[in-house]
C-alpha cells in the first residue's frame, strides 16, 4: 500500500463527498430535515447531464454541449430539490419520522424510474479532456485532478456564501434559532427554499464529477446516501465545516479499505463507522440536537 | 359489540379455511405469504406503535431468522437439521439480535435512532454479497423442495395460516396484558412512566425481544414456505411495505397492522401487478407501492383507520 496513492485518490473522492455531505448537513442544520432522497439528486445530476449532452451534441460542438448540459442539469436538479421540498417534505415537516419515510419512498421511487428508463447499466459523463499526470509513480488522469479542483473551488464558494452574504447570514441565523429569526424579520421559508436548492445542486455537481471518473447506475443513489450519513455523523449533523473535514477522512478511509481489502468492504466500513460512532456518542461527534 | 366482533373474526377465519378448496393454487400461495407478512407487520407494531421507537431495521430480524433456518437445514454448511428445530432457532437468534439492537437503541433518539436502524440491514446485505459462497449473494439460494413444509401448496397454506393465528393471538395477549399497558406508558411519556415506577429500560428491551422473536420466526417460516432465501428479506423495499401496511392500518392499534398488512400485501402482489401490466408505461408494482406510500403520508400522516375512526365518531356525536 502506498501512502501517496491513498492521499491522492482519497482527496479526490473526499472532495466529491464534501459536496454531497455539505448540502445534506446544511439542510439538516437549517431546517432539521433528514433528507433520505439526497443521494437521488446525486444520481439525477449525472443522468440529466448524460442525456442532455447526448441530445445537444447534434446541435453544437462537443465542449459547449457538455458545458450547457452540466449547467442545465445542476439547475434542473436544484429545482427538483425545491419541488420535492414544497410538495412532499413541507406538509409533513413536523413529523420527523414521516419526513424520513417520505424521502426514503421518493428515493426508491426515483430508483425504479431510472431503472425503467436506463435499465441496470452503469453510465459515465464523457469528458473531452484526456491525459495523465504522474505524481511519484502514481498516474492521475487530468479528469480526476479537475474534479478535485472543481470540488475545492465550490466548497470555498459555499463557505464564502454562508459567511459573507446577507442570505448566508440569514441561513446561519435560521439554523441557530428559527423562532428568533422569524421575529427579526427573516423569511424562514425563503431560507429553506434556498438551502434546498443549494443542497440539491451541490449533490448534482458531485454526481457529475463522480460519473466522469467512475460510473453511476440507478442504485448509486442509496450507496451515496450511506457515505453521506457516515460523513455527517462523523462531522456532526448540521455542521457544514465539520462535514467537509469528515468527507476527506471518510474518503481516505474508503480508499484505504478498497486497496487493502475490496471496494465492497469500504461500504461496510462506512456503515460500521456510523453505528460505532453513534453507540459511543449518541448525538454524533459534534452534532446539533 | 364484543359478540359481533367474535362472529366477524370467526367468519373471516372460516372464509380463509375454505380458500384453498375454491381458489387456484397460485392465489392460495399468495394468501399464505400474506399471512406471514401480517406477522412481520404486527411484530413491527409492537416496538414502533406500542413503545414508540421507530425501528427502521426490522428486516434484520426477518432476515436473520430466514438465513439461520436456511443454513442449518439445507446442508449448505453441512448441517441437515429438521426444520422444526431450525425455525425456532431462527426465532431465538433473532431474539438475541433484538436484545442487542434494543440495547443500542436505548441510548439513541429521533433521527439518530432512525439512522442506525436504517443502516443495520444494509450491512447484512453487503455481508451476504461478500460471502456469497455461504449466503448465495444477492440472489440467495434454494433450500430444496424436501426442506419445504410440504410439496402440496394447500398444506403449506394451512401451516402459514396456523402460524399467523397463533402469533397474532400470542402478541395480542401480550399487548392486552399489564405489560402492554406499560409499553404504552413508555411511549406516551417516558419520564412519567419512570416516575410511577415502570422500569423503562426493561420494557423497551422486552418489546424489542418480542418483536424480534416473532419477526425471526416469520422470516424462517417464509423460507420453508417459498423454498428460497435471499437478501430481499433484509432489504429496504420490504421494510417500507411493512411500514406502509402499519401506517395504513393505524400505528399502535394492533388490528390496524393485521388489516393493513393483509390489504397492502394483496394490493401489491395482485392488484398493483395487474395494474402495472395494464398501464401503457413500463411501471412495476414496487413503483406503484412507493407512489401510494407518498400519497398516503401526505394525505393522512395519522393513518387510514385512525382517520376513519375520527370520521365515524364525529358523525355519531
Amino acid at each position: 500500500m502506498n501512502l501517496v496513492e491513498i492521499v491522492v485518490l482519497g482527496s479526490i473522492i473526499g472532495g466529491i463527498w464534501a459536496l454531497v455531505a455539505s448540502g445534506f448537513s446544511l439542510v439538516f442544520g437549517v431546517a432539521r430535515i433528514l433528507n433520505f432522497a439526497h443521494g437521488t439528486y446525486f444520481a439525477l445530476g449525472a443522468y440529466f447531464a448524460i442525456v442532455l449532452d447526448r441530445e445537444l451534441k447534434y446541435l453544437m460542438p462537443e465542449l459547449p454541449s457538455l458545458i450547457f448540459s452540466i449547467i442545465f442539469s445542476i439547475l434542473i436538479v436544484g429545482l427538483i430539490g425545491v419541488a420535492i421540498y414544497k410538495t412532499c417534505i413541507k406538509p409533513v415537516r413536523k413529523y420527523e419520522v414521516m419526513v424520513i419515510l417520505i424521502t426514503l419512498a421518493i428515493a426508491l421511487l426515483f430508483e425504479k424510474i431510472l431503472l425503467a428508463i436506463f435499465r441496470d447499466t452503469s453510465v459515465s459523463v464523457p469528458f473531452p479532456i484526456s491525459g495523465v499526470i504522474t505524481v511519484s509513480g502514481i498516474p492521475i488522469p487530468y479528469t480526476r485532478l479537475m474534479a478535485l479542483l472543481v470540488a475545492i473551488l465550490i466548497i470555498i464558494l459555499l463557505e464564502r456564501f454562508i459567511n459573507a452574504t446577507k442570505t448566508g447570514k440569514e441561513t446561519i441565523a435560521t439554523s441557530q434559532d428559527m423562532e428568533a429569526s422569524m421575529l427579526i424579520g427573516i423569511d424562514v421559508e425563503k431560507v429553506y427554499t434556498i438551502v434546498m436548492f443549494l443542497s440539491a445542486s451541490l449533490a448534482a455537481v458531485a454526481g457529475i464529477l463522480y460519473s466522469q471518473i467512475y460510473a453511476v447506475n440507478p442504485q448509486t443513489a442509496l450507496r451515496v446516501l450511506i457515505y453521506a450519513f457516515a460523513i455527517v455523523i462523523l462531522g456532526g449533523l448540521g455542521s457544514v465545516r465539520g462535514s467537509i473535514i469528515a468527507a476527506f477522512i471518510i474518503g481516505f478511509m474508503q480508499v484505504t479499505v478498497s486497496i487493502a481489502l475490496e471496494a465492497r468492504w469500504a461500504e461496510i466500513a462506512a456503515m460500521v463507522a456510523i453505528i460505532a460512532i453513534l453507540i459511543v456518542r449518541p448525538r454524533g461527534l459534534m452534532g446539533v440536537e | 359489540m364484543k359478540a359481533s366482533l367474535y362472529i366477524a373474526i370467526s367468519l373471516v377465519i372460516a372464509v380463509f379455511a375454505v380458500m384453498p378448496l375454491i381458489s387456484s393454487s397460485s392465489i392460495a400461495y399468495m394468501l399464505g405469504l400474506a399471512f406471514i407478512f401480517v406477522v412481520y407487520c404486527v411484530s413491527w407494531d409492537i416496538v414502533a406503535g406500542y413503545t414508540g421507537q421507530v425501528n427502521l431495521g426490522h428486516t434484520v430480524f426477518i432476515g436473520i431468522g430466514a438465513y439461520t433456518t436456511a443454513l442449518l437445514s439445507s446442508g449448505r454448511i453441512g448441517m441437515h437439521l429438521p426444520i422444526w428445530i431450525t425455525i425456532p432457532t431462527g426465532g431465538a437468534i433473532a431474539l438475541l439480535f433484538g436484545l442487542w439492537i434494543g440495547v443500542i437503541c436505548l441510548r439513541l433518539k429521533g433521527y439518530y435512532l432512525a439512522l442506525v436502524t436504517a443502516v443495520l440491514p444494509l450491512i447484512f446485505i453487503q455481508l451476504a454479497n461478500i460471502f456469497s459462497g455461504i449466503f448465495g449473494g444477492y440472489e440467495g439460494f434454494s433450500v430444496g423442495l424436501s426442506r419445504g413444509f410440504s410439496p402440496d401448496i394447500s398444506v403449506r397454506y394451512y401451516i402459514a395460516m396456523l402460524f399467523m393465528l397463533v402469533s397474532i393471538a400470542a402478541m395480542y395477549a401480550i399487548v392486552k396484558s399489564r405489560m402492554g399497558v406499560k409499553f404504552r406508558a413508555v411511549r406516551d411519556d417516558e419520564e412519567l412512566a419512570e416516575a410511577v415506577g415502570i422500569n423503562i429500560v426493561r420494557y423497551k428491551l422486552i418489546a424489542f425481544c418480542i418483536s424480534a422473536f416473532f419477526a425471526g420466526m416469520a422470516g424462517a417460516m417464509t423460507v420453508h414456505y417459498r423454498l428460497t432465501v435471499g437478501v430481499d428479506l433484509f432489504d429496504i423495499p420490504l421494510m417500507l411495505a411493512v411500514i406502509l401496511s402499519v401506517i395504513t392500518g393505524g400505528i399502535g392499534t394492533f388490528y390496524g397492522a393485521v388489516i393493513g398488512g393483509f390489504a397492502i400485501f394483496i394490493a401489491k402482489n395482485w392488484f398493483f401487478r395487474m395494474l402495472a401490466d395494464a398501464l401503457p408505461v413500463p411501471v412495476s408494482d414496487d413503483l406503484l407501492l412507493y407512489v401510494l406510500l407518498i400519497v398516503l403520508i401526505l394525505k393522512m400522516p395519522e393513518g387510514v383507520v385512525n382517520r376513519l375512526e375520527a370520521f365515524l365518531s364525529s358523525r355519531s356525536q
